[in-house]
């Protein structure tokens, strides 16, 4: 028990350590974009008729704090991002809690239902596949894996979109039908929105199952003609409880490992579908504030809020992996 | 109303038909209060009034020698209750000006009902296609594009040397939510607003004549009187073509503003804000632009603390939510405009706007018929695909003219001294003109439908524009490029096939540019031409609000978007003819010239001599009458500073797809493809419906 307490507390100090880094890297990232925010306003203020000169500039830094040093604002900002407060958006000229609001959660939403689907397929598709010896079962689950691996995310998402108007007549993009856009949640509002959420949770998928299955499929092929396993099949485990029990519980390990990894796979993956999809999430918003407006307070608050979810998730799995494997518990760096 | 028609034409005719006519005689007793649905196509023997395709209702009446009888949406009093803080609705006839307008439907009297959709950008880029369905001003341009028509006011009148402007407003005229409409509201905006330095720290020059403030005088409820320093015959244009109306809501605005209301700032601050100020821009936006965030998006945690939801207008539609996703709007109830049936318009109930930024995904939705109407964001190069899919999508494509062409301005005021010398030398500005293969690009991007051509500045070419310079340092040249660039000193000293700067600097020219402004292929292959003369640059497309973000802070090497404004325009707004020779949110060039004049000298860059010229020309020139040996002597005099130095190069002049469903009845063909007449205003947008 002292182990795992031990284990757990400084697993919890890594992970902010690594926060807190990762933002320093975000924030120093956002200073290299050209124009500061303080140009940025003043560039709007400009259509107000109002007459900018270098001073109104200089003023306006003063009013912002941009004029302080780097490191300070840096630490200004990170107390901030820890209470979950990200100023306003330079372009926009919104405030970015409100404005990110519900859609970063919709983002991880999605992003976390495609992970789950996608391993709740590879496990069980995983172990047949490196325990089958039959070739047609092989080679079918092969293709398909190899379909999702090669196929690029936004070539589907298009053909996908491209089919369904040429059929349907409906391009299956956005995330809400137009009378549930601006409504409160609820049931309805819910439905409509899986309704259409299904499709990028199944791109999103797609790759991240066939991803996978093929490192389940690994895993298992190494563990399975080990010598513990035949020990085992010697005593007569035979079947499922054999694979189950030995070789399968084996390779959990790394693979819940990974889940934080994963995660931040198919969150680079969601700003291109989404783009596609028009879905009006984070992702999206990231890659307009990132690649296009250069809203460098928008894309750093965005990638805040990233960082920390796989962060979270890496020190869950941590916690996990310990109470599975007690090898995991007694290394305290794991 | 064939009847009517029947017995004035009946009555001589021989008795042997008497008792037939005795049954219509009847008819037209009884439908003798009912008018002759007149429309543009068929007017039913109503003739012409003072002004094409509408009148005043007695105008209307006494012409159609009829009686107009009002009926509403059937649906009004359900939509009114989508209106926060909206009262209950009084019945329609005091609901509409007793001299409301009449319109004539180009083709049908409408039904009501339905919900328009439409395709924006993003809250505050690409609406203007989609603010002008809806806008209304002052008065309005027709269809014609020279005729100007009265719309919010009934009528005008100028003295005789264009110092006074007074507009006459319709009686019981209302806001959206039921407040009477008077000649305080015009007022209200003049005073309170544009010159107020807390709302604009400094007014628009649209407010100014001649770089100073005009007078407005309250001579009573329904006549308002703009009095000029200096003669202007362009303010009454202003008030047709431009995005800013001419009047604002006092009895809501006002009651936020300390100096109107000594308790505004208490009320603020009991809602949540800092004071009453935050308020007002909260509702306002500070801008004249409709489609500044509301509370509803700015401050959505204390918009319930509040009123309504968004200011009153006097517009077709008015707004009941906004996200980042788009808005929804529902029909004004107290609409002034009624068809020559006595329908009130709008006929369409409701209108909702998505955002879409991503060209393709556009193009998609439009061939899915998923939007009504658009031609904003929408270049030649979609046309293709858009007319291949007319028939299947059940939409219609009109290619019509633009009425600018894309420009290049290169930025003679850069940040960088080196490049600043380079660029400000005449010579650099001609070889990058000439370099340019505009019959290549016409070819290669618009299917050789374009005209490559130098920039005027007045693009429908008036008579005074002389022939020269349409085609001034227009023609492909790379010889010519080569040499002046030669001359310049910029050589290839290491090699790697481009030229340097003459300190030995490397020149990269950064070309960046949004698809809102100009067409994607039109940049690469002036990139390419460039490059063939030696100047490398790097092409990249960005947002418009980046796009123009970077413009104002005077970030950008050379600054594209497509500019020009016909003669008509010039004559209200002097901004293509002096520093940084256009507005925020189109091209500018030359940025620190305007921060010169504006902060008088103490900083920025003194502009040249040709440039002030221009000043003082552009000032004589909307003084003067338009067409007389003066005016066009001063237009002359414009065209040749501008041209001939250079102040933007012109590429290629294209046209531009327009898009509606066929479900869209009334919408009528378009002249041009512009923003310069507003879009769609001068086609009477409201009275478009949905055939569904």
């Amino acid at each position: 028990m002292f182990h795992f307490l031990q284990f757990a507390a400084t697993r919890a100090a890594l992970a902010i350590i690594t926060l807190i880094m990762v933002s320093f890297i975000v924030f120093s990232l956002m200073e290299l974009v050209p124009g500061d925010c303080a140009e940025r306003y003043l560039a709007f203020k400009n259509t107000q008729g109002s007459q900018i000169s270098v001073a109104d500039i200089e003023a306006e830094r003063v009013r912002l704090g941009l004029d302080k040093p780097y490191v300070v604002r840096w630490g200004k900002w990170i107390v901030n991002a820890f209470r979950g407060e990200f100023g306003d958006s330079c372009i926009l000229r919104l405030n970015i809690s409100q404005l990110l609001g519900e859609k970063f959660y919709i983002s991880l939403a999605i992003c976390l239902t495609s992970l789950l689907i996608a391993y709740l397929i590879a496990i069980p598709v995983g172990i047949i596949s490196a325990t089958s010896k039959s070739p047609i079962v092989n080679n079918s689950l092969r293709l398909v894996s190899y379909l999702g691996l090669a196929m690029p995310n936004f070539l589907l998402a298009l053909m996908i979109m491209l089919f369904s108007t040429i059929v349907f007549g409906d391009s299956l993009t956005g995330l809400f039908s137009k009378e549930f856009r601006d409504a409160a949640w609820s049931y309805e509002r819910l439905m409509d929105f899986l309704s259409r959420a299904w499709l990028p949770v199944f791109i999103l998928g797609w790759s991240a199952t066939a991803f996978a299955i093929q490192t389940v499929r690994a895993l298992m092929s190494d563990e399975v003609g080990k010598l513990y396993v035949l020990a085992a099949s010697a005593r007569g485990v035979t079947g499922r409880r054999l694979l189950w029990r030995y070789p399968a519980r084996h390779s959990l390990g790394p693979i819940i490992n990974s889940l934080g990894f994963d995660l931040n796979r198919i969150f680079n993956e969601l700003p291109i579908v989404a783009l596609i999809l028009t879905l009006t999430e984070a992702g999206s918003l990231l890659i307009e504030a990132l690649a296009r407006s250069n809203d460098q307070q928008m894309a750093g608050a965005i990638i805040f809020l990233l960082t920390a979810s796989i962060v979270g998730i890496n020190f869950v799995t941590d916690i996990i992996l310990a109470l599975t494997d007690p090898r995991v518990r007694r290394s305290i760096l794991g | 109303m064939k009847p009517f028609k029947f017995i004035k034409i009946g009555l001589p005719v021989c008795a042997g038909i008497a008792f037939t006519l005795l049954q219509f005689g009847f008819a037209g007793e009884a439908l003798a209060m009912d008018c002759p649905a007149a429309t543009v196509a068929d007017p039913k023997g109503v003739p012409a009034g003072k002004y094409p395709q509408q009148y005043d209702r007695d105008e209307f009446e006494s012409l159609a020698k009829c009686k107009l009888s009002f009926k509403a949406n059937p649906d009004i009093a359900k939509l009114n209750k989508r209106i926060r803080g909206n009262p209950d609705l009084p019945p329609l006839e005091q609901r509409i000006p007793e001299d409301a307008l009449v319109v004539a439907p180009y083709d049908s009297i409408g039904k009501y009902g339905g919900t328009f959709d439409m395709l924006s950008n993003a809250t505050e880029a690409g609406t203007s296609d989609f603010l002008a369905v809806r806008h209304v001003n002052l008065v309005r341009y027709s269809d014609d594009l020279t005729t100007i028509v009265p719309n919010i006011a009934k009528g005008w009148e100028w003295n005789d040397d264009y110092t006074q402007l007074t507009f006459f407003l319709r009686k019981g005229h209302k806001w959206s939510d039921g407040h009477p409409f008077t000649a305080e509201d015009v007022e209200y905006w003049y005073e309170n607003l544009s010159l107020n330095p807390k709302v604009f720290e400094k007014p628009k020059n649209y407010v100014l004549v001649a770089d100073k403030p005009m007078t407005v005088d309250v001579l009573d409820p329904q006549t308002v009187r703009f009095n000029l320093p200096a003669p202007k015959p362009g303010l009454l244009v202003h008030f047709a073509n431009s995005y800013a109306q001419g009047f604002q809501p006092k009895h809501f605005l006002g009651k936020w503003d300390p100096e109107i209301n000594p308790d505004a700032d208490k009320m603020a601050k009991a809602a949540g804000f800092e004071n009453g100020m935050e308020v007002l821009s909260n509702y306002y936006g500070n801008s004249d632009w409709t489609d500044t965030p509301t509370p509803m998006l700015r401050s959505p945690d204390k918009v319930a603390n509040l009123p309504a939801d968004t200011m009153p207008t006097l517009e077709s539609h008015i707004l009941i939510s906004e996200s980042t996703e788009g808005r929804h709007l529902v029909a004004n109830p107290y609409f002034h405009q009624v068809d020559t049936a006595g329908n009130q318009l709008p006929y369409i109930s409701e209108q909702d706007e998505i955002f879409v930024n991503e060209d393709e995904v556009r193009l998609l939705k439009l061939v899915n018929a998923e939007a009504d109407f658009k031609a904003q964001s929408l270049q030649l190069s979609t046309a293709p695909l858009l007319l291949e899919n007319q028939e299947k999508g059940n939409y219609t494509v009109q290619l019509r003219p633009e009425v600018t062409l894309a420009t290049l301005g290169i930025n003679m005021t850069h940040e960088d001294p080196e490049k600043r010398k380079a660029f400000s030398d005449i010579r650099f500005r001609q070889a990058m003109s000439v370099a340019i293969n505009r019959e290549e690009i016409n070819q290669a991007a618009f299917f050789g439908m374009g005209e490559g051509k130098q920039y005027v500045g007045f693009t429908d070419s008036p008579a005074f524009v002389d022939d020269k310079w349409k085609q001034y340092y227009a023609q492909h040249d790379p010889k010519l490029a080569n040499k002046l660039l030669d001359e310049m000193g910029l050589k290839d000293r290491d090699g790697d096939g481009f030229r340097e700067l003459p300190n030995g600097d490397k020149l990269v020219i950064n070309l960046q540019f949004s698809v809102q402004g100009v067409a994607a292929a039109l940049m690469e292959l002036v990139g390419q031409h460039w490059g063939a003369v030696g100047i490398q640059s790097t092409v990249k497309e960005v947002t418009p609000d980046e796009y123009r973000s970077a413009q104002s802070s005077n970030k950008l090497d050379v600054t594209v978007w497509r500019n020009g404004q016909p003669l008509s325009i010039v004559l209200g707004t002097n901004q293509i003819f002096v520093p940084p020779y256009h507005d925020y949110f189109t091209v500018r060039t030359n940025m620190l010239w305007a921060e010169w004049i504006d902060s008088n000298g103490a900083s920025g860059i003194e502009p040249p001599d040709y440039a002030k010229k221009m000043m003082k020309d552009i000032t004589a020139f909307q003084s003067t009458p338009v067409g007389t040996m003066e005016s066009d002597k001063l237009g002359a005099s414009l065209v040749e500073n501008l041209v001939e130095n250079l102040l933007f190069i012109g590429v290629v002049q294209v046209p531009a797809p327009i898009y509606h469903r066929n479900e869209v009845k009334n919408v009528v063909e378009y002249k041009t493809h512009s923003f310069e007449y507003y879009r769609s205003y001068p086609y009477r947008p409201t009275q478009w419906w949905l055939d569904e």
